[in-house]
């Protein structure tokens, strides 16, 4: 039975997921789900994904949320097949540099990009208005720590070394968007530059990014 | 050689990893970083660090940062020692990396900045900001009654079997009850849960402060 990945095109989590499923070469069904009709909210989704957000898949009836979980599950389960190595398991100390790279993911950009890309370019599409005093301070934020990645990647190709991982690819979705919702980041610095274009230039991003809002 | 980490006895992600170092049984030398003359920000710690944050670990010259990816590597590496802390069979990591990406998005975006606000700053003679900490809390509570009932069907975050993931919630479980909100007497599973993790040795031997092991 094909994997079902229940989310929407649009959905910066559910494009994470869709990467890797692209990456690896993986089928799948995209279920839509109708964030804007509330379906999120109901005791049906809750029971699945009880903190009523996507993505999630359902594989045969073994279900996964968490985008980072459900793109970890596919390059563990299909490592053999696509592109290599995106969660280096073979090597003890090449698999903590990865873990070491998913975490600034996490702390270090995702926490800033998503709020800015929330109040710069989500708030406004259903009809708030930007505080773009907020936005321009998270974005000092978010360049500080970027003056840091210009430097690592200064010195390999990829966050964790010269391959790429997930947690390169984790970046994508809210990446393109930062632009648009105000914050011009990723340009300005060279290195910072090269990785972010060499990603968004992947088949993968390229097969989905019609769904993105950037 | 012994492993090295350099942190600060008090700060709550340097008390993370030596957790994870008690419950392997993992003999370790702590290097203070005193924050408070910016010992973190010195160009030699910077080499070190280039985020200019605590801990990092030396492991002969092999060099980890990101309390949760120094963790991840001393549970693979002594995998075979003290309590096991990652799960092999790939459903039940599934779960696990589910479990580890809701710590990071829906528990500790909320909660280590609440307590950052109403715990670390009034230490520090800084004002809080207590609108800012009231969302956080608000938006916490809401995680937790996620949690309530995930942990009414089973024992810990990823199963029935402790993990790494419920580890990472230390030591901010034993700190929230500081920001002045009651987030436990409404929640007997999230508080039993909680209890027995602030029980263990591993946290009480480095709950007042971290010291080296060997």
């Amino acid at each position: 039975m094909v994997l079902k990945l229940y989310g929407f095109p649009m959905s910066t989590c559910t494009q994470r997921a869709l990467l890797a499923l692209h990456e690896k070469g993986v089928p799948y069904e995209m279920v839509e789900v109708q964030l804007h009709k509330g379906e999120t909210k109901t005791p049906e989704f809750l029971a699945i994904q009880p903190f009523g957000q996507v993505p999630y898949i359902d594989e045969d009836g073994f279900i996964l949320y968490e985008s980072r979980a459900i793109a970890r599950y596919i390059a563990e389960k299909y490592a053999s097949q696509g592109t290599p190595n995106l969660l280096p398991t073979a090597d003890l100390k090449a698999r903590a540099l990865f873990e070491q790279a998913a975490s600034i993911e996490t702390s270090d950009f995702d926490q800033y990009a998503s709020h800015i890309v929330m109040e710069g370019l989500f708030k406004p599409m259903m009809g708030g208005t930007t505080d773009k005093a907020k936005v321009q301070d998270i974005t000092s934020t978010l360049s500080k720590k970027l003056d840091v990645y210009e430097q690592i990647l200064s010195k390999q190709r990829y966050l964790s070394g010269d391959n790429i991982t997930l947690a390169d690819l984790f970046h994508v979705p809210y990446g393109v968007l930062l632009k648009r919702a105000g914050a011009d980041v990723l340009d300005g610095r060279p290195n910072v530059k090269r990785w972010f274009d060499d990603m968004t230039s992947r088949p993968s991003w390229q097969a989905i990014k019609s769904g993105s809002a950037a | 050689m012994v492993l090295t980490l350099y942190g600060n006895p008090k700060a709550s992600c340097t008390q993370r990893v030596a957790t994870v170092m008690h419950e392997k049984q993992v003999p370790f030398k702590l290097v203070t970083i005193d924050l408070s003359k910016g010992e973190h920000k010195a160009p030699d710690y910077l080499e070190k660090q280039p985020f200019g944050q605590i801990p990092v670990l030396d492991d002969d010259g092999y060099l980890i940062y990101e309390t949760r990816a120094i963790s991840r590597y001393i549970a693979e590496k002594y995998a075979d020692q003290g309590t096991p802390l990652i799960p092999k069979d790939l459903k039940a990591k599934g779960h696990f990396e589910q479990a580890a990406s809701v710590e990071q998005a829906n528990y500790d975006a909320y909660a280590g900045k609440a307590v950052v606000e109403k715990v670390f700053k009034p230490m520090f003679g800084q004002t809080p900001d207590d609108a800012v900490a009231e969302r956080l809390l608000t938006s916490l509570e809401a995680s937790l009654d996620v949690y309530e009932k995930i942990l009414s069907k089973q024992k810990y975050v990823a199963g029935n079997e402790i993990t790494l993931v419920d580890i990472f919630h230390l030591p901010l479980l034993s700190l929230l009850p500081l920001t002045g909100r009651d987030v436990y007497s409404t929640r007997p599973n999230v508080e039993k849960w909680a209890k027995g993790l602030i029980a263990r040795p591993s946290f009480q031997s480095v709950k007042d402060g971290v010291k080296s092991t060997a």
